[in-house]
């Protein structure tokens, strides 16, 4: 983990409100593991406002030119002053923060759930997986069709996907939580990768429920300090049979086991 | 002679390798007035890996308890204008675990630190002081927190009740030998006489301003942002409700001040110094500039150097009414 200042190479417009931001750093594509994410000052040096960093998951390393970027949806003034930057500005960042996943120690068959912009972290595992020749299937669910140049990303990874939309402007119509229930069978020796909405969550929770895979969670929660010190970003985590603690998503996490995982 | 010569009328001293940064706070010296707040920046370590935290002031510890506490339920934290509201609800593994496991790697690193500890109720002040009497290396003094709720008065703050600061100052200082200093909330309004209650127990110092209790509103919702409804604003949202405090109290000479709330820059801490604070606390601003703390003592060093003022004393208190 380290202090950074890194030059945008690009910082590319998906649609109104999705925005994919390409940054120049060495170090962040040679030590970062998929799952690990960036805290970034989103506001120029001596402005208050927005105050806090925000956290972004890595969404894609390109080693060879040393290039990683991260997939940012318009939530708020932090991601609105991302937006405004251009290429050849700096941005801001130190990372990579969290616990990362080591693809090396899952299983043959990795089953990837993203929802929303929980599909970021897990692009980065998925190639990774499939450079090391795992059988990766990445099944998304998003509201609408406001990803849908992401698919671009995806045929380019040459592995299997499918899509789910809310609305059924892209894929297939449906919760994409639905189709996992749905083919719990097939993806039996699958270890499991999820990131997305908590409702999305809940319901896969709730469908592992009585299952033998592995299910890994990356969280998210609103967080300060990205470095562990401030107690802000916890999650509610079992602790022995019927008690509970607060880990955090920072430093303890992002990743989780999500059958340990309450959700209020 | 200009306004500036008249506040500072000493030739240079020649010989000296740049201005004296060193503080006293009664019995508690520093080598520069940069203090890291409770609760922002663990003890040191973590900081560690992005400048030196030896070369602080101090470093104070997050509030420890007798006893582990789990803390509030998430959301924690929501970021306002300029600020940030927290109901972390003190969460720690208690204090045998400071001192096994924390303790320890701070001595390694070399970080001066100052000890927070908190209770539920009077007594648990008591019991504390026995379990950290025999700390010796590397804790400059105990900071209690009295801005926490006693549970023995409904959750009403220890801080609210003159006598009942007096009483727990004494009962700490009485068994720790290390000086003992309080810190102060701005959300009652008799910080003068809770300061002055902190001096007849024997406290050496003051820390000012803990949090700003504060809310806010989801409207898509309808619920409170944060789980525990209430939570504490910090960051620099805060800062003219923290330098009013510090410079109400520093004048009124009781004890030395430490002054924090929202600093965030070298100009907010030259404020705070100027006002009237000894040494000044650095919190929030620890999770955006990650090495504001070594920034903020460089900046002083120029400053001073800049205003050819030798010694940094020679600023404290020196507001101009």
């Amino acid at each position: 983990m380290k202090l950074l200042n890194g030059e945008i190479i690009s910082n590319e417009k998906y649609n109104d409100n999705l925005f994919k931001i390409s940054v120049f750093s060495p170090y962040i594509c040679k030590e970062t593991k998929p799952g690990q994410f960036i805290n970034v000052r989103c506001s120029h040096p001596g402005i208050i406002d927005p105050l806090l960093r925000r956290p972004f998951g890595i969404f894609e390393i390109e080693k060879k030119f040393n290039v990683f970027s991260v997939l940012y949806r318009i939530r708020g003034k932090g991601t609105r002053f991302l937006m405004g930057l251009k290429k050849g500005d700096i941005l801001d960042f130190i990372g990579p923060l969290g616990n990362g996943i080591d693809i090396g120690e899952t299983r043959e068959n990795v089953l990837l759930i993203g929802g929303g912009i929980g599909i970021a972290p897990l692009n980065l595992l998925a190639k990774q997986a499939g450079r090391m020749k795992k059988n990766v299937f990445f099944a998304a669910g998003f509201k609408n069709n406001d990803y849908f140049r992401w698919e671009e990303d995806l045929i380019e990874l040459k592995i299997n996907y499918t899509i789910f939309t809310e609305d059924g402007s892209w894929g297939e119509k449906g919760l994409v939580s639905d189709y996992i229930w749905d083919n719990l069978k097939s993806f039996k020796d699958y270890d499991v990768y999820c990131c997305g909405p908590v409702d999305m969550l809940k319901a896969l929770k709730r469908n592992y429920m009585g299952t033998d895979n592995k299910v890994t969670a990356l969280l998210e929660e609103m967080m300060a300090c990205g470095v562990g010190v401030c107690n802000g970003c916890v999650v509610k985590v079992k602790k022995g049979k019927r008690g509970f603690t607060y880990k955090k998503v920072c430093r303890e996490g992002p990743a989780f086991n999500l059958r340990e995982v309450i959700f209020d | 002679m200009t306004e500036e010569n008249r506040l500072f009328p000493y030739e240079e001293e020649s010989g000296r390798n740049g201005p004296e940064l060193a503080v006293e706070l009664g019995r508690i010296k520093l080598s520069n007035p940069v203090i890291m707040c409770s609760g922002t920046f663990g003890y040191g370590m973590e900081y560690n890996q992005f400048y030196n935290t030896a070369l602080l002031g101090a470093v104070t510890t997050k509030s420890y308890s007798l006893k582990q506490m789990k803390g509030n339920p998430p959301p924690r934290i929501f970021e306002t204008h300029g600020g940030v509201l927290n109901s972390v609800g003190l969460q720690n593994d208690g204090i045998n675990v400071f001192k096994k496991k924390d303790l320890p790697k701070a001595e390694k690193i070399g970080v001066k630190l100052i000890l927070s500890i908190f209770g539920r109720k009077k007594k648990d002040f008591t019991e504390l002081a026995n379990k950290i009497a025999d700390i010796k290396k590397r804790i400059i003094a105990v900071e209690l927190n009295l801005s926490c709720p006693n549970v023995d008065k409904g959750g009403m703050a220890f801080s609210a009740v003159p006598d009942d600061v007096r009483k727990i100052v004494k009962s700490v200082v009485r068994i720790v030998k290390i000086p003992v200093m309080v810190k102060l909330s701005p959300n009652q309004h008799n910080l003068i006489e809770a300061a002055a209650a902190a001096e007849k127990g024997g406290a050496e110092a003051i820390s000012i301003i803990n949090t700003v209790i504060g809310m806010a509103v989801n409207v898509q919702t309808f619920r409170p942002e944060l789980a525990n409804v209430t939570g504490g604003l910090s960051g620099p949202a805060i800062k003219p409700i923290a330098l009013v405090r510090v410079y109400s109290l520093s004048k009124e000479k009781i004890l030395p001040v430490i002054g924090m709330g929202g600093i965030f820059g070298l100009r907010d801490a030259l404020e705070f110094l100027i006002a009237g604070a000894s040494a000044i606390g650095i919190g929030t601003a620890n999770f955006v500039q990650y090495d504001i703390g070594k920034r903020i003592i460089d900046g002083l060093k120029s400053y001073l150097e800049s205003k050819k003022i030798y010694d940094i004393n020679e600023i404290i208190g020196r507001i101009r009414i």
